[in-house]
């Protein structure tokens, strides 16, 4: 049986490659500010959208799209002003997003039904429109994305060296909360409202087990973004299994298989190491360091600690232990004596 | 003596109002090229916001503040300016490496969508290697020391090629060997005849490059001169005592911000006092 004889796999395959790409570009951006619960925030505030669009008869992409945004921006001004972490700022709307959802959804006499679309996905209903939406959207995000990861970058790693460096750091900011918004609602017809957040940040946590950089990790995240959806969507095809929890369920798999990979890599660094930034030479360090600095090259048969029943003299940012009559304080892998 | 375009910072009767707590006041600086100045004072004496004012971080309530002879509000050339902002860590909750952490300090001189110049490669790669870090270019940031870390910022700045370099604590919990390495890399510079700010709790293996001192005490400048002894700990017959920094314990909080209350907080302490 060739599956693409039929137009409806070609539609979600197509659906499933844009959500794919554009998804993981946006929440490597996410996931830099530290705000990868920023997506399933907006994805929550976007069921309320969902819910006007059926009171109100018009299409709920539209108003999940412009209550996402609104949502988003919202999330924004909150971290911006620092008043409430950014965390809280998330949980408040995350909360209101979805008991509103599912308030006017009531009102508009839909039932659970209709609103289970929305919140896991249906992308085997999606129709040729939806498909030109999504590409035209994702290419746009992706656009972005791809064209201004200098400026991005710089702006979610150091804002304030972002703004002396002349950067308008409010747009920006303002420009990633609009796109993860888009994407959301762009990836609700795959993936979901409850899901989106997923496709949008697990392929980032996958693909930085293994890159050092962060355009590699960008772009290793879209490329596994797409093969999940890809293949989730061709498996749901064979198998009767809901496209989005499958499409979440491989990008999960491959951070299963990515994460021992990353700690094998990042142990083989730490011992490959050179110790040359750090001379271990305790005579050397004693001379450097002057005489209220005095390495005690005697060896200890245990590490002081909180355990080891010496007395111990909180000094500074550390603490001695007062040993043999002296006191002494662990440093590296030797002890001084103050 | 000195030509206007010489100015590289001048502060007039700058004051600065955080959350409506004055942290800073009456604040007169000029800066010229060439000269090498230590911002120092204790912590919540204000030096961090000196600079922050300079870089137009905290707004000024008062007064005025010129960069290159420029109102700070109509100021635009910033590729002029390298800041290295008070920091633990260059690392962020995606792993970037060396050189693509450096490359944002080109971004004052680049356009949005253009791809970079071979200029702009140039100067990323001398800037990595002023910092001595030319053979980590292509390593993760977080795999680096928090003294390697500290050089990648400063090699940032530096990308720009500013004319002004402006650190913040650059040496804070860096460790004395970094310190080190850290001062050869700016002394490099200094000789080339760069205007260098610097904000620091104490000199320490800095000292010998500073030719002039702003000590800060409660939001004022309470010295403004060529650095005493008491300064610096560059002394070798002293040796370099400080390996760490020493906490205020008796200061609430750090450096100044201020502090944010509830209501219900504010009356409870106003009962008490």
């Amino acid at each position: 049986m060739n599956l693409l004889t039929y137009d409806f796999v070609v539609r979600a395959l197509l659906g499933a490659l844009f959500t794919g790409l554009a998804a993981p570009a946006v929440g490597t951006y996410l996931v830099q500010r530290r705000l990868a619960l920023m997506g399933d925030g907006v994805g929550h505030i976007a069921v309320t959208g969902v819910a006007l669009g059926l009171l109100t008869g018009t299409s709920p992409t539209l108003t999940a799209v412009v209550v996402a945004i609104l949502g988003a921006v919202l999330i924004e001004a909150i971290r911006a002003t620092g008043r409430t972490s950014g965390d809280v700022a998330l949980a408040l709307l995350f909360y209101g997003g979805i008991a509103g959802g599912v308030l006017i959804t009531g009102l508009a006499g839909q039932s659970a039904a209709t609103l289970n679309t929305y919140l896991f996905g249906s992308i085997t209903t999606i129709s040729p429109a939806d498909v030109w939406v999504t590409a035209v959207l994702a290419v746009v995000i992706i656009t972005l994305a791809l064209g201004l990861s200098p400026q991005l970058f710089a702006v979610a790693q150091d804002q304030e060296f972002a703004q002396v460096a002349g950067l308008n750091v409010r747009l920006y900011n303002l420009l990633v909360s609009v796109m993860a918004a888009v994407t959301v609602t762009v990836a609700m017809r795959t993936v979901g409202l409850l899901l989106v957040s997923a496709l949008m940040v697990v392929p980032v946590a996958t693909s930085q087990q293994v890159t050092r950089g962060f355009r590699s990790t960008l772009l290793a995240a879209m490329a596994l973004g797409m093969s999940a959806s890809l293949g989730g969507v061709a498996i749901s095809a064979y198998v009767d299994v809901a496209p989005g929890a499958t499409i979440v369920l491989l990008a999960l798999a491959g951070f299963v298989v990515a994460y021992p990979v990353g700690v094998w890599s990042r142990r083989r660094q730490r011992i490959a190491r050179p110790f040359a930034d750090d001379p271990d030479d305790e005579l050397a360090l004693g001379r450097l360091l002057g005489d209220q600095h005095t390495v005690v090259p005697e060896t200890h048969g245990h590490e002081h600690g909180q355990t080891c029943g010496h007395p111990a003299v909180p000094h500074g940012d550390h603490v001695d232990y007062v040993h043999d009559g002296h006191r002494h304080a662990p440093h590296g892998s030797h002890y001084d004596e103050h | 003596m000195s030509t206007p375009a010489d100015l590289v910072v001048e502060v007039v009767d700058g004051a600065v109002e955080l959350g409506g707590r004055p942290i800073l006041r009456g604040i007169d600086l000029v800066v010229r090229r060439g000269e090498v100045l230590a911002v120092l004072g204790a912590n919540g004496s204000g030096k961090s916001t000196l600079v922050r004012m300079l870089m137009g971080l905290v707004p000024t309530c008062r007064g005025e503040v010129r960069l290159f002879g420029t109102p700070r509000e109509r100021f635009h050339d910033w590729y002029r300016v390298g800041f290295v902002p008070q920091r633990v860590s260059a690392a962020s909750g995606v792993p970037a490496s060396v050189r693509e952490v450096v490359a944002s300090g080109r971004l004052s001189r680049r356009r949005p969508f253009l791809p970079r110049r071979r200029e702009d490669r140039d100067a990323v790669d001398a800037a990595i290697e002023a910092v001595g870090l030319g053979d980590k270019s292509r390593d993760g940031v977080s795999t680096l020391s928090g003294g390697q870390q500290q050089r990648v910022l400063i090699a940032r700045a530096l990308a720009g090629v500013p004319d002004v370099l402006v650190l913040d604590e650059p040496t804070a919990g860096v460790d004395v060997q970094s310190q080190q390495a850290f001062a050869d890399a700016l002394r490099s510079l200094t000789d080339r005849g760069a205007t260098i700010i610097l904000v620091t709790h104490e000199l320490g293996p800095l000292g010998p490059l500073v030719d002039r001192a702003v000590v800060m005490r409660d939001g004022r400048v309470a010295y403004d001169g060529p650095p005493i002894d008491a300064f610096t700990d560059a002394d070798p017959a002293r040796g370099h005592a400080h390996d760490h920094h020493h906490p205020d314990l008796d200061l609430p909080g750090s450096d100044h911000s201020p502090s944010v209350l509830s209501p219900l907080d504010r009356a409870r302490q106003e009962e008490r006092s």
